[in-house]
């Protein structure tokens, strides 16, 4: 088995993802050239309002939830086990213990079915679905997430870091913002900030702007609006025009602010490299508004934005195992006994064997 | 007539530009008198010509003053202010009159500029028809006690006091024109200091 | 400038003024567009760089950012001006409308001036005669460690050092007025090295962004002219002698080579 699979008219792969609170498992057929998602199920761990997911508790929801999650995807995707050519999982980057609870579960699968493992860059697996989604070829791709912020584009086998966060992820200044202002966790903090600043905006409050090169930096601007957030609560706050500010405006501030930052590091990106296509992976590309801001660039630069919505954008488990058969239809495997996961997993450590 | 149309590069023609340097001028005080009281038929910019450069030192604040004005982002009263603070290294508009203003008593040689908005060149208001260049003349001729002067970078140079816009433009002490053993290139690098330190105005 | 280019890139309102010349757009990058214009008289050749709104910034945002940036980049320009360090010199500007007028350099870049130097010899694996003499392109590796050199130390980073933003000035020229007129005559690597394009610059004294500069230019040198890259020593020897503290920075770029340019991720 796998020798073979090149030529092997249908391809299916189940994946596992859980590297941060969201446990997702997908199916994925490849036939020739086209990718079929059969199943992408998903089911996130929510935390009360102004806390974070902590890793321990983020494992075991993920080990509660292994099973049900596997079966709804099996069932929903209609294949038999016989059918499945891999399982892949996700070795890293992201927090170690939910990272492990999902590789043993994946690894269990493997040895019970008697499958061959793949273990996927979880950055790798937004990247290749979103081209594959959205039909962008060769573009510069932004990755945004709670863990990460990076703007990467593909040369010679490999997708280069250009620019990256040199502190804290986008995701995590949002989270941890929502945090500040008791924001709910349901269904996500970034998804609750993105509605509220739609009722702010009447004024568009100070933040530190931090864009180094293609670098940027989001510590300064969480410390900022968190002690705007807290000067609020006491007194109101006091906006540029002297009249007290809004949460909203809080939200609608902060949203402006770090997504001109990254509009801007994507837009020197593909200035460098050539290219006037941009794709939005990661979370925080599910919003809105960084959307717009990002296709008004591109628009400027006579190309356009790609994005996905949030079947895909968010974690799931069908992006690990797309980009795993991929790797695994060029004869990559992870042998049981390496079937190790990571923290820290860089893009650019992965040989990208199916592009030219 | 001594009196010089300025044609600036991006300077619309809707922006007349008028210069005129006199020499060995006598009635200072009485210049700057029009000035205190705001008589309005002393519409100029009154420069000290001992802390003027040259052509092209003077031509870049007469420049920076018309683009503010046809801006409409005026930051003195008026774009005659406008100019003698364009001459400045900072936003200080009193510092500005001091050092390149007229001064009662001191001002030997002096440089008038005369800028002219008219809205369109077919809608000539009387206030810009009492403003033609002959009228302009006649004006400064009567009033302006002094030896009217081309305004050449020799004629100006005759009046430059160094010292003085050495410590205006901070020179003294400027590696860069320090290790100049020419004293031609050393003027002209002080020229372009010193309209750097005017482009830079209060950064 | 042709009409179309007008209508795509509108100029900034102070060259929609009439000039002796028209404007010709010279380069539209990330940052901003550069033309070539004329200062006062027509015989006054200018640079204007142009920092054109962000149709997706806030408008406060970035009027405060245009505004910022302009005015560092003048600042930075002013003192490498004031200490000697070879830069253009600034004419005029207006930072909240987001130009600013700069000496115009006369030359090509130092990538091109390379190149044709490179082209001219035999190709790399050919039999290289031993007699031919490299002194013109040494030479010109050391004006430009002595520039950057001279750059470091009067505490400023450029940010951005490539072989595209140098350019090689004729000597004798009339520094104001520009052109001798014999431009043709003069060989590919000869002339004053000049540094431009200041937009990413910052004011430091750390070893460690001394370091990054140098590590910048030497990994574009090494795409842009793999044939000349074992030219770099020379412009490295040439740093350490015009700049009293480069010995620490050197010891720190080997530090920046090893853990490239990034640090490792968290995930």
């Amino acid at each position: 088995m796998g020798l073979d699979i090149a030529q092997k008219k249908r391809r299916i792969a189940l994946g596992c993802e859980g590297s941060a609170n969201k446990l997702g498992i997908g199916v994925i057929l490849h036939e020739g050239e086209t990718s079929t998602v059969l199943s992408n199920v998903r089911h996130t761990f929510v935390s009360p309002p102004g806390t974070g997911f902590l890793p321990k508790d983020t494992a075991q929801h993920h080990r509660a939830f292994f099973v049900r999650v596997a079966k709804q995807a099996l069932a929903d995707a209609g294949i038999r086990i016989a059918d499945i050519d891999c399982i892949c999982y996700t070795r890293g980057p992201g927090m170690g213990g939910p990272l492990a609870s999902v590789a043993v579960a994946a690894r269990t699968l493997a040895l019970l079915w008697g499958k061959e493992l793949v273990g996927v860059n979880h950055c790798v697996g937004h990247i290749e679905m979103g081209r594959t989604i959205t039909g962008a070829d060769h573009p510069v791709v932004l990755y945004v997430s709670g863990g990460n912020t990076q703007v990467i584009a593909y040369a010679e086998q490999r997708y280069r870091i250009f620019g990256e966060t040199l502190d804290i992820a986008v995701g995590n200044c949002l989270d941890r913002f929502a945090r500040a202002l008791n924001i709910s966790n349901d269904p996500a903090p970034g998804y609750n900030i993105e509605v509220l600043a739609r009722k702010g905006g009447r004024v568009l409050l100070d933040l530190p702007y931090a864009v180094k090169g293609m670098d940027c930096s989001f510590s300064g601007i969480l410390t900022r609006a968190e002690e705007l957030a807290a000067q609020m609560k006491v007194d109101g706050g006091k906006g540029p025009d002297g009249e007290p500010f809004t949460g909203a405006d809080l939200c609608f501030s902060l949203q402006e602010t770090v997504f001109a930052m990254l509009v801007e590091i994507t837009e020197r990106a593909m200035a460098h490299v050539g290219s006037n296509q941009v794709l939005i992976v990661g979370g925080v590309g599910c919003n809105e508004r960084l959307q717009e801001m990002m296709g008004l660039m591109a628009a400027d630069r006579g190309g356009s934005v790609y994005a996905t919505d949030e079947r895909f954008c968010i974690d799931n488990g069908i992006m690990i195992a797309h980009a795993g058969l991929l790797a695994y239809e060029t004869g990559f495997r992870t042998p049981i006994e390496d079937s190790t996961c990571t923290q820290r997993f860089r893009t650019d450590e992965v040989l990208v064997k199916w592009r030219k | 007539m001594a009196l010089e149309t300025l044609n600036l590069e991006h300077i619309p023609p809707t922006c007349q530009i008028y210069a005129a340097f006199f020499r060995d001028v006598s009635n200072c005080e009485f210049l700057h008198a029009q000035l205190l009281s705001r008589n309005s038929e002393f519409e100029y910019a009154f420069i000290d010509a001992s802390s003027i450069i040259s052509r092209s030192h003077l031509l870049a604040a007469v420049y920076s003053a018309a683009i503010v004005l046809l801006d409409g982002t005026l930051r003195t009263p008026n774009v005659h202010s406008e100019i003698v603070v364009s001459l400045n290294t900072s936003n200080n508009i009193a510092d500005a009159y001091r050092k390149w203003g007229i001064s009662p008593g001191k001002t030997k040689d002096l440089v008038v500029i005369k800028v002219v908005l008219c809205p369109s060149p077919a809608k000539e208001t009387a206030s810009t028809q009492t403003q033609t260049p002959q009228a302009i003349w006649d004006h400064l001729r009567q009033h302006v006690k002094g030896t009217p002067t081309p305004l050449t970078d020799a004629e100006l140079a005759q009046a430059t006091d160094w010292p003085k816009v050495r410590k205006y433009y901070r020179l003294n002490g400027v590696p860069a024109l320090e290790r100049l053993a020419d004293e031609q290139e050393k003027i002209q690098q002080s020229e372009r200091l010193a309209i750097m330190g005017m482009a830079l105005r209060g950064l | 400038m042709a009409a179309a280019d007008d209508a795509q890139f509108p100029p900034p309102k102070v060259l929609t003024y009439p000039a002796s010349t028209p404007p010709t757009l010279i380069t539209q990058g990330a940052e901003g567009r550069l033309y070539k214009t004329t200062h006062l008289t027509r015989d006054r050749p200018c640079a204007l760089k142009y920092r054109p709104p962000k149709p997706y910034r806030h408008p406060v945002l970035d009027a405060r950012l245009t505004k910022a940036r302009l005015s560092s980049e003048a600042k930075v320009l002013e003192r490498c001006w004031r200490e000697g360090v070879p830069v253009p010199a600034v004419y005029a500007m207006d930072p909240a409308a987001g130009w600013m007028m700069m000496e115009w350099i006369e030359g090509i870049p130092v990538r091109v001036g390379i190149n044709e130097w490179l082209g001219k010899r035999p190709e790399e694996g050919a039999e290289i005669p031993q007699v031919e003499d490299e002194t013109p392109i040494v030479e010109l590796m050391k004006r430009i460690g002595a520039a950057i050199g001279a750059l470091h130390k009067t505490g400023v980073v450029h940010g951005d050092l490539t072989t595209s933003n140098m350019m090689l000035r004729p000597r004798g020229v009339d520094p104001v007025s520009g052109g001798t007129g014999n431009e043709g005559k003069t060989r590919s690597v000869e002339g004053d090295v000049v540094l431009i394009d200041f937009g990413l610059a910052t004011q430091s004294m750390s070893d460690e962004d001394r370091a990054v500069d140098l590590y910048v230019l030497e990994r574009a040198f090494a795409s842009t002219h793999p044939r000349a890259e074992r030219l770099f020593g020379t412009l490295l020897e040439s740093y350490k002698s015009t700049f009293k503290k480069a010995s620490s920075v050197l010891i720190k770029l080997e530090d920046v080579r090893m853990r490239g340019r990034k640090r490792s991720m968290l995930g």
